[in-house]
């Protein structure tokens, strides 16, 4: 089996990778379930990871694509205990119902607030589009970004 | 609001977080497919490609040739049980009409064979490789056909039970009566009648169906398993299989969303029975075409309401005709049906007169079961826009035609003892209502009254608002069961074991709150558990918005035994009689004494008339006090493309205490949500042969977070005395709120009437032209 | 490769759209994953010039397939395919202004360019509008230029925007050249379809406008229809006019009869109205699943006509 070379969560590894392998089953195969998988055709958003900084659906590129770039999936973001700051207002706001599709939408928050940190309503609703959520009704997704850009925002002037 | 004194609640009524957020925030391994795959045998099933067919025969020889291939099943080595899929009460409700894998095919994409395999891409070579012949037979595809004389008869086989009439295609048929409805229309001043019919549509969780299976080092059977019914998954499987209760544990982890749709039993025997035949771990997951295609479904229903009126506006009768499509097998057929009347006709128990009767039929269609609102959902659109029209005719707001003829505490309907969970009801007062209120909170914050009859234009777009309103139940009376365990650890924490199952509702949290409660502690000190057969108590399961209601209270039951006992150790310790002791913040706490919780368990642990501080509760409720909700909507239409945007939603809801406020507006926002959907977006589109066209995300189209409106959820405070801590449900009602009140808004503003769902911008705009031309036929 | 996307990887639906279900029913594979098509894939080369990547593709026109962002390919792939050219190498990424205009690399994502400065303020903005409301960011941060064109989905607002841009679409197939976009489309591709390195925008005066309508069932939606017209304001007048249409169910096509019904013009309401009906009149509107032909009609009318409001600056 060809093998990759990937930087996932800051951590340097080699993996085995079939040529028409997905990102999403590889990562999967190794452990990262954060990764998850809802549709496997990018229209739910569930496996969304960082690649190169970007947002991106993981069943949507080949593993191989992926080679010698930076993947940040939702087991990379908080440090030890201390949750990220959109993971902590995610739980504040009360946006986790049923979990499923968590990490994603949190990891799309991510890349929106690595890019602008002060985002509109609007804003955050469009870097979420891709994101499908059945047990909420996003009100609270939203809020609970609104209130990480705050909270990173004012740690960042600290 | 009731007598029983409402308490201060310390931690019920907090929206404390999630017990198993951090968990979930952080992807830890909390679901189904989250475990160590590399060792499962990987199971893909074949779905018909015909809508109704028998089955000549199965070649699995090249199948079974394909590298990898361990098993191939077929109905030639599988068990022939009849069975429901429908997880409900024993002796359920729903005919058993189901095997395993059957020698009929009955819509496209039922089960004809399953292939177990070393890879997935073996698994799935093989089932290209099977070749099964198939005598095609005339299918049934809308309830006319099915009711049609001569009609192909779907459930021709000898040994199905409980099916009302198999021979016509009738799975369930209910007729009831209160009072004398003609007498009742005939001294109406004023009569509307309406007719609608809602789509297939699909629940679409996230995480679809998936289970995964092993045998212990017992031989046990362990079913790790995506359900809102532990507990009779495993009945239904140890049916299914032939095997005992004893041998079968199930294992419910983290579950990705299930809105009914996991309150189906669908793959666990196929894996339950590779695992059983190989000795091996087995994995099924259905892919997201597969969910559209061969999971479950909402009851596409053709409901007719007609109401009778005096001029006052009070009702004199209610008729509700109800067909549903129970697809090619009858799961829920019956008490769905049911649903759609008993769980809105009492709302209007103003009505001395009521006939409510309809029939589920089989179709060769995808299979509908149990889906958020049950039935209800499609009884309210055509109910409550029946209810404007009403109004419009009487030249009354539809908010004061509302207010004339809503149930109010103290009063009850007829109704309740009539029609039940697929029998008989359950007679019950009203305990707690504030409609009235949440009416008028409603009102006021979409702008009702500056609003309503306006048709201001922006544009293209005419801006109307509609309003409409509903009640659900709490559990289902004298039928479900819930228990709860609580065990006290020396630390001072509990274990709070439940078979209730938190399919991402919040129910471990809400449960936690109650426990904490009534033990003095916060809920972080619950460690809660749910659920696993082998370690929690029974629970029916997450349906029929019981949860709350009906597993809160066996906590709240197990959690004051456990009290008691906390109580008497301390007693003894503080030499204080129990009656001036009481639990507050970890400790229990007397006139002159404060002993923390952890030294109480330790002493009852370790060193004086030991025992394990622990109980467990039951509780069967005996009513099913209904949350109450107004729900308002501002559309605005374009009224060159039919499209609806609906700008504003409210809604205002009695839920009795909410345990956890922020929990509790979720349930509704996602309710309503996936309501907005039903109403406006979603639909399963079939061909002309049965085959669904668009069994994707891609052309299935669900809102996202560009497509919801402002909303607004105001929860009006009231306490159902006969609740845990004074709550209600909350978990369905929402859903029901969408159809009607966006048709009602959608008629303020353009004058339509909308009978079909959904209102696709096509249909708007051809209601909006045929409307046009029959006002102006000239033109 | 490719923008957005195509039916949940059950392939050539699009192709067959028209002809009903009977062509696109795969006999009891319903829900069949793509695990059997993407493991027939052996390995992946990275050629580092176009005529490398062009030799390896038609040495094997089976059996190969360019890989750019590679949503298409994950979602299309057919069984045949065991060695994927990814694109990666050939150095086309970017978005440069110069005297001619504008020039995008065939490998840049869909989002790169929605951030590019070129495109800010270019026809007034049209391609910003346009991408805004292709899929959702997590597509358009893995979808490429060269890909939308080469896949070129019915329902494409990326090669919507290039009809009514004029872009040149560069491209090699054993030589070099560029190829005007409507003839690109138009002309079918012998064998193995070019490879497109790619995207030429021309120079345009600051007087050009666009403006883009797209009708979804969603936000993220695909179009049921979209339609965006460009024209360059001068004096009593618009000249250079293009209006197109897609997702008709078809790829986009430019309506020659209705430009030219506004070309030199002044763009009143008027004649914004009956260009719209011209328009409603000609495109090749046809039902499949999602819209009738006749509700189409209706939508090019009022999407031509909100489109040529805007360019007129008024509010539709």
């Amino acid at each position: 089996m060809a093998s990759v070379e990937l930087t996932i969560n800051s951590v340097r590894r080699t993996l085995d990778a079939a040529p028409g392998e997905t990102l999403l089953e590889v990562l999967r195969r190794e452990g990262y379930t954060g990764v998850k998988r809802g549709c496997g055709s990018g229209d739910c958003g569930a496996c969304t990871v960082l690649l190169d900084g970007r947002a991106v659906n993981a069943c949507l590129v080949l593993a191989a694509k992926a080679n010698g770039k930076e993947i940040l999936t939702i087991e990379g973001l908080a440090s030890g205990d201390a949750l990220h700051p959109i993971q902590e207002a995610f739980l504040d706001e009360g946006a986790v119902q049923c979990g499923y599709c968590t990490p994603g939408m949190i990891l799309s928050a991510y890349d929106l607030l690595s890019r602008n940190p002060t985002p509109s309503e609007g804003e955050i609703r469009q870097a979420i589009s891709g994101n499908l959520c059945r047990c909420t009704g996003y009100v609270k997704q939203v809020r609970a970004i609104q209130a990480a850009a705050e909270r990173m925002r004012s740690a960042r002037h600290e | 609001m009731s007598e029983r004194a409402r308490e201060p609640f310390v931690v019920v009524g907090k929206s404390v977080r999630k017990v198993d957020g951090v968990g979930l925030v952080k992807g830890k391994p909390k679901f189904v497919a989250d475990v160590d795959l590399s060792d499962v045998l990987h199971v893909r099933i074949l779905g018909s490609p015909h809508a109704h067919a028998r089955i000549v025969s199965i070649d699995t020889s090249a199948a079974e040739r394909i590298p990898g291939v361990v098993a191939v099943l077929t109905h030639a080595n599988t068990p022939a049980t009849r069975h429901t899929t429908a997880g409900q009460g024993y002796p359920e409700p729903s005919p058993y009409d189901t095997r395993m894998f059957d020698t009929k095919v009955r819509f496209v994409g039922d089960r004809v064979a399953a292939v177990a395999a070393e890879t997935e891409e073996a698994a799935e070579k093989a089932l290209r490789a099977l070749r099964v012949t198939y005598e095609e037979l005339p299918a049934v595809l809308s309830i006319d056909e099915a009711r049609a004389h001569g009609a192909p008869v779907i459930h021709d086989e000898g040994d199905s039970t409980g099916i009302y009439d198999a021979a016509r295609n009738i799975v369930a048929d209910v007729d009831i009566d209160v009072g004398d409805v003609g007498r009742g229309f005939a001294q109406s001043a004023v009569t509307v009648e309406t007719t609608c019919e809602t789509q297939y549509a699909q629940h679409t969780p996230i995480e679809t169906h998936v289970v995964h299976s092993l045998l212990d080092s017992d031989d046990r059977l362990v079913l790790r398993t995506s359900t809102q019914v532990p507990f009779h998954a495993r009945r239904i499987v140890a049916q299914t299989l032939g095997i005992p209760i004893q041998r079968i544990r199930v294992i419910k982890p983290r579950v990705g969303g299930g809105f009914g749709a996991k309150q189906e039993v669908l793959l666990e025997d196929i894996a339950g029975w590779v695992t059983l035949r190989t000795g091996r771990p087995a994995f099924v997951c259905l892919s997201r075409a597969e969910e559209f295609v061969a999971a479950r479904t909402r009851h596409p229903m053709r409901v007719r309401v007609k109401l009778g009126a005096n001029a006052d506006g009070v009702l004199q009768a209610i008729e509700m005709e109800a067909t549903s499509n129970t697809g090619a097998y009858g799961a829920h057929g019956l008490t769905v049906l049911a649903n759609t009347g008993s769980k809105t006709l009492p709302l209007y128990n103003k009505a001395e007169n009521a006939h409510f009767y309809g029939q589920a039929v089989y179709t060769n269609l995808p299979v509908p079961g149990a889906y958020r609102g049950y039935g209800a959902t499609q009884g309210y659109f055509p109910l409550e826009t029946a209810m404007d029209e009403l109004a419009e005719r009487l030249g009354l707001d539809p908010i004061e035609l509302r207010r004339r003829n809503h149930i109010r505490v103290g009063e009850g309907s007829p109704i309740f003892e009539k029609l039940g969970e697929g029998r008989e009801g359950v007679s019950q007062t009203v305990k707690s209502c504030e409609l009235e209120r949440c009416l008028a909170v409603g009102a006021e914050r979409i702008g009702w009254r500056e609003k309503r009859g306006t048709r201001r234009r922006e544009g293209p777009w005419v801006h109307g608002v509609g309003m409409s309103i509903m009640m659900q139940g709490s559990g289902i009376p004298q039928i479900d069961m819930a228990a709860a365990t609580i065990k006290m650890n020396e630390d001072g924490s509990f274990n709070l074991l439940v078979g209730a199952t938190d399919i991402g509702t919040g129910s471990d949290t809400i449960l936690a709150q109650i426990a904490a409660e009534v033990l003095g502690v916060p809920a972080s000190r619950m460690i809660v558990t749910s659920s696993d057969t082998d370690l929690t108590p029974f629970d029916v399961g997450a349906y029929a918005s019981s949860t709350t209601y009906v597993s809160g209270m066996a906590v709240e039951r197990a959690a004051g035994k456990v009290r008691e006992q906390i109580l008497s150790v301390a007693a003894a310790m503080c030499k204080e009689p129990v009656e001036n002791l009481r639990l507050l913040e970890e400790h229990v706490v007397g006139p002159a004494a404060r002993v923390p919780l952890a030294e109480v368990c330790r002493r009852a642990m370790y060193s004086s008339e030991q025992f394990q501080i622990a109980a467990t509760a039951s509780c069967v409720p005996t009513e099913s006090p209904p949350p109450f909700l107004a729900s308002f909507a501002e559309v605005a239409v374009d009224v060159e493309t039919g499209r609806v945007k609906v700008v504003r939603y409210v809604a205002v809801a009695d839920c009795g205490v909410p345990i956890n406020p922020l929990m509790a507006e979720g349930q509704i926002e996602g309710s309503i949500v996936n309501g907005l959907g039903y109403a406006l977006t979603e639909e399963m589109l079939l061909s002309s042969t049965g085959r669904v066209r668009n069994p994707s995300l891609f052309d299935y189209k669900i809102p996202g977070a560009l497509d919801v409106p402002a909303l607004d959820v105001i929860l009006v405070g009231s306490y159902e005395p006969t609740g845990p801590m004074g709550a209600k449900s909350v978990g369905e009602i929402g859903i029901n709120g969408p159809m009607p009140t966006i048709a009602n808004a959608i008629y303020d503003a353009v004058g339509v009437r909308l009978h079909e769902t959904p209102f696709t911008p096509e249909r708007v705009l051809a209601a909006i032209r045929r409307e046009a031309a029959e006002r102006c036929p000239l033109a | 490769m490719g923008n957005t996307r195509g039916f949940g990887g059950r392939g050539r639906r699009t192709l067959v759209s028209a002809l009903g279900d009977r062509n696109n029913r795969r006999e009891g594979l319903e829900g069949v994953v793509r695990v059997v098509e993407l493991h027939q894939i052996q390995s992946i080369v990275r050629p580092t010039t176009p005529s490398e990547a062009w030799s390896l593709r038609t040495a094997q026109p089976e059996a190969t397939r360019f890989l750019g962002g590679g949503i298409d390919l994950v979602l299309y792939t057919p069984g045949t395919v065991t060695t994927l050219i990814d694109l990666s190498g050939l150095g086309r990424q970017g978005v440069t202004a110069d005297r001619d205009g504008v020039a995008i690399g065939a490998e840049t994502t869909l989002s790169e360019l929605l951030e590019a400065s070129p495109i800010a303020s270019y026809a007034g903005g049209i391609l910003v509008e346009v991408l805004r409301h292709v899929a959702s960011p997590l597509q358009r941060n893995v979808a490429t230029v060269g890909g939308a064109a080469a896949r070129a989905h019915p329902w494409s607002d990326v090669v919507l925007a290039m009809l009514v841009l004029d872009a040149e679409i560069e491209v090699f197939d054993g030589a070099s050249r560029s190829v005007p976009v409507a003839e690109f489309f138009a002309t079918q591709a012998k064998n193995v379809a070019p490879l497109i390195t790619g995207i030429r925008l021309p120079k345009r005066p600051s007087t050009a406008r666009g403006a883009f309508e797209k009708f979804g069932r969603t936000g993220s939606d695909v179009a049921l229809l979209n339609c965006a017209c460009v024209a360059d304001a001068v004096d009593g007048g618009v000249r250079n006019v293009r209006i197109a249409v897609g997702g008709t169910p078809s790829l986009a096509r430019r309506l020659p009869e209705a430009e030219a019904a506004l070309e030199g013009e002044p763009l009143s309401t008027a004649r914004a109205a009956e260009v719209a009906s011209i328009a409603a009149r000609v495109v090749d509107a046809r039902e499949d699943r999602r819209a009738s032909e006749s509700y189409r009609r209706t939508l090019t009318e009022v999407g031509v006509r909100r489109c040529l409001a805007r360019l007129a600056g008024e509010d539709a």
